[in-house]
């Protein structure tokens, strides 16, 4: 079978640094896998090349069989992307936001369709209509949710999408993502929250130095054996 | 997609309100401009008409007089503007409006307006072309110079290409948004030009003058097309907003300021024109080796006035039914107008040389092809000016010779005889018809091509930074 998201042999050298060393891994649909790590693991760097941002030294990323370094501009159809910190353009308003991101991706809603997708990821009606750049952390966090989302991914790439929202966003987000999960969706994502990941996740990875070192379904671990297990490999 | 960047760089540039200071301010300087150099057209354009009416009413109501007297007498040619030239007035301001046209010389032409106004001038002066030439550019690269550094530093082009839109892609979208922004600012000002000109009953039907203000419009649209394009390129390459930043002060100062002098300097070097006393002199030592029309005593008069004595078979110059005189004159202003056309001649293809270096130098600088465009397709260039020196001669070299047949005509004796008022009427007066575009466009060809190269080498340039840009 064809996993949604496949790594072989991956591996990233930088002039100074290795940051990836034979990543091997595969995420079928549904899966949700939470990526722990300290920072400067290597996290970034595997969900750049991922997204085909950063070219492998050697080895290979596959999305929904393609080969990313290949297909450059094909792979983007199937996966949705949400950074840590969501930046966007701040003299248009939230709406315009999801509009323009909605229109690149290929799909142009009505102005009430894209007011849902906003709402459903939380963003409050009075500001759909305000300049982005007047909104917090946590707003642009959720329109950059709403544009994952709009865009109908088989799998979603997320950079500690979390940090910056507040607890309750937070539990929305990981009921979101459970959601979708259950609709097919598989969901790569990167965290520092070790509590989030035994949540809403399906498997957990801990990377090391550029290094998947272990790989745990999360239903064998309460969150507590979780933190132990992160702390003995991160010391 | 290029359309929804292209839309979306358009609109955050007018919610921006940096921008929107700043494009009002160069509006304002471009209608300024437009009005300013509309207003000193109307006044110059006048003058001269006035002048040139009034010189060939007193040339037609001369009284009765030898025709020698009227040809030293003589009238002037004055230049009149282009109608464009409210938008470029290039080299009008030092290049001279008037000439004296009289027997024996042609002089040089005079009374530019730099010659009687203060050194401001020299400073430059406010004009449409002054503003789309270097502060536009200006504009342009504070709008565009973080297109790219600015999406890269906050992680929004991560975002944009994580939809599935190429870099490329984006690049364009942004040339386009940015093109529409700068055409917001300009064609207003355009607009009002041409409706000024329209209003101008002398332009208005005359299909040249449009299809010049049509080219003029489509040379800046390319200009400003390198400078948006080059600053999106360089945005992509440089890391930093900042240094982008600088890198295109840096070429916009090398670009209107730093070559242009350069190779002004560099061609008066190489090819150095001589001095007005130097020219006078040798033009002097020259024409004296013809036949001077005012020396009875010279020898090849003599030689003429036998050669027409054996001609009718007279023996004597009382018998003969032409004024020696009058043929003396013509053959002698036949001799000097050589001499003078020779040597202005010259001086002409000095210039040249030194505004061909300028114009080559197009090829590495596009403001140093807009500029000959421009001011060529206004008709204020140097060519220009060249074909009104030209048509005045002309004018004054038939009206020479039209008065030294009339002498000639005279027969022997003229000299105690004058010739009716009426004949000055029947002279027709300098008209000048300046030269249609077609004319221009030999001078425009290689500025023109200079343009369509940086064009497509900064596009094929552009593309290649674009692809390498690194994006995380």
């Amino acid at each position: 079978m064809t996993y949604i998201l496949e790594a072989k042999d991956l591996r990233k050298q930088y002039p100074d640094k290795l940051a990836l060393r034979g990543l091997n891994l595969q995420i079928e649909a549904g899966e949700v896998f939470c990526l722990l790590g300290q920072n400067g693991a290597g996290k970034s760097t595997t969900i750049n090349l991922f997204l085909g941002f950063v070219q492998p030294t050697s080895g290979a990323a596959y999305i929904n069989g393609l080969e990313v370094a290949k297909n450059p501009l094909e792979i983007k159809q199937h996966l949705a992307y949400i950074p840590e910190n969501v930046m966007l353009y701040p003299h248009l308003t939230g709406l315009e936001n999801l509009n323009l991101f909605s229109r690149l991706a290929g799909f142009a809603y009505a102005e009430s369709e894209l007011r849902r997708y906003l709402e459903h990821a939380g963003l409050p009606a009075e500001a759909v209509q305000r300049r982005v750049g007047t909104y917090s952390k946590g707003m642009r966090q959720k329109v950059g949710i709403a544009i994952a989302v709009a865009k109908h991914a088989k799998v979603l790439l997320l950079d500690e999408p979390t940090s910056g929202l507040d607890p309750k966003a937070s539990n929305e987000f990981s009921e979101l993502l459970r959601q979708l999960s259950g609709q097919g969706t598989a969901v790569f994502m990167a965290t520092h929250d070790i509590f989030r990941a035994k949540e809403v996740g399906t498997r957990v990875g801990i990377m090391r130095e550029g290094e998947l070192v272990d790989v745990r379904p999360t239903t064998l671990l309460n969150a507590n054996e979780l933190e132990q297990l992160y702390l003995h490999y991160t010391h | 997609m290029m359309q929804s960047i292209a839309q979306k760089e358009f609109v955050s540039t007018l919610r921006d309100r940096r921008f929107v200071v700043l494009s009002v301010l160069v509006l304002g300087l471009l209608l300024a401009a437009t009005l300013v150099g509309r207003a000193r057209y109307r006044t110059l354009q006048q003058e001269r008409a006035v002048a040139q009416q009034t010189v060939n009413d007193q040339f037609h109501h001369q009284p009765n007089r030898h025709p020698h007297r009227v040809a030293h007498y003589g009238s002037f040619a004055f230049r009149p503007k282009s109608g464009l030239s409210l938008l470029d007035s290039g080299l009008d301001s030092f290049t001279g409006a008037s000439v004296f046209l009289e027997a024996h010389q042609q002089n040089s032409v005079n009374f530019s307006q730099a010659q009687q106004s203060g050194s401001l001038i020299r400073f430059g002066e406010l004009t449409v072309a002054f503003v789309l030439q270097q502060l536009v550019p200006l504009l342009i690269i504070f709008l565009c110079f973080s297109a790219f550094t600015e999406e890269r530093e906050t992680g929004t082009l991560k975002l944009l290409l994580s939809q599935g839109v190429s870099l490329r892609q984006v690049a364009w979208g942004k040339v386009a948004g940015y093109g529409r922004a700068v055409a917001l600012v300009v064609a207003p000002a355009l607009l009002l030009a041409a409706w000024l000109l329209f209003g101008q009953e002398e332009v208005a039907g005359s299909p040249d003058v449009w299809t010049r203000l049509g080219l003029f419009v489509l040379s800046y649209a390319v200009y400003f097309f390198l400078w948006i394009v080059g600053s999106v390129v360089v945005s992509a390459w440089q890391e930093h907003a900042r240094s982008a930043l600088i890198t295109l002060l840096g070429c916009w100062m090398l670009g209107t300021i730093i070559l242009p002098k350069a190779t002004a300097n560099v061609g008066a070097h190489l090819f150095p024109t001589i001095t007005k006393a130097q020219m006078d002199a040798e033009v002097h030592e020259q024409a004296q080796r013809g036949i001077n029309g005012h020396d009875p005593q010279d020898k090849r008069s003599a030689a003429l006035k036998e050669g027409l004595l054996k001609k009718y078979g007279v023996t004597s110059e009382k018998e003969l039914p032409v004024s020696v005189a009058g043929l003396v004159m013509a053959e002698s202003e036949a001799y000097t107008s050589k001499v003078y056309q020779q040597h202005f001649a010259d001086l002409t293809r000095t210039y040249e040389r030194q505004n061909a270096l300028s114009t080559w130098a197009g090829l590495l600088n596009p403001y140093q092809a807009i500029r000959p465009l421009s001011m060529g397709l206004a008709g204020s260039d140097f060519a220009h000016y060249v074909h009104f020196q030209q048509a005045a001669e002309a004018y004054r070299y038939q009206l020479v010779q039209r008065l030294n047949q009339l002498q000639a005509g005279m027969g022997y004796g003229d000299k105690e005889r004058k010739l009716d008022a009426a004949t000055w009427r029947a002279i027709p007066t300098f008209e000048y018809e300046a030269p249609p575009l077609g004319w221009a466009l030999g001078y425009l060809l290689v500025p023109t091509l200079a343009l369509l190269l940086w064009a497509v080498g900064l596009c094929w340039l552009g593309l290649k930074v674009i692809d390498n840009t690194r994006v995380a």
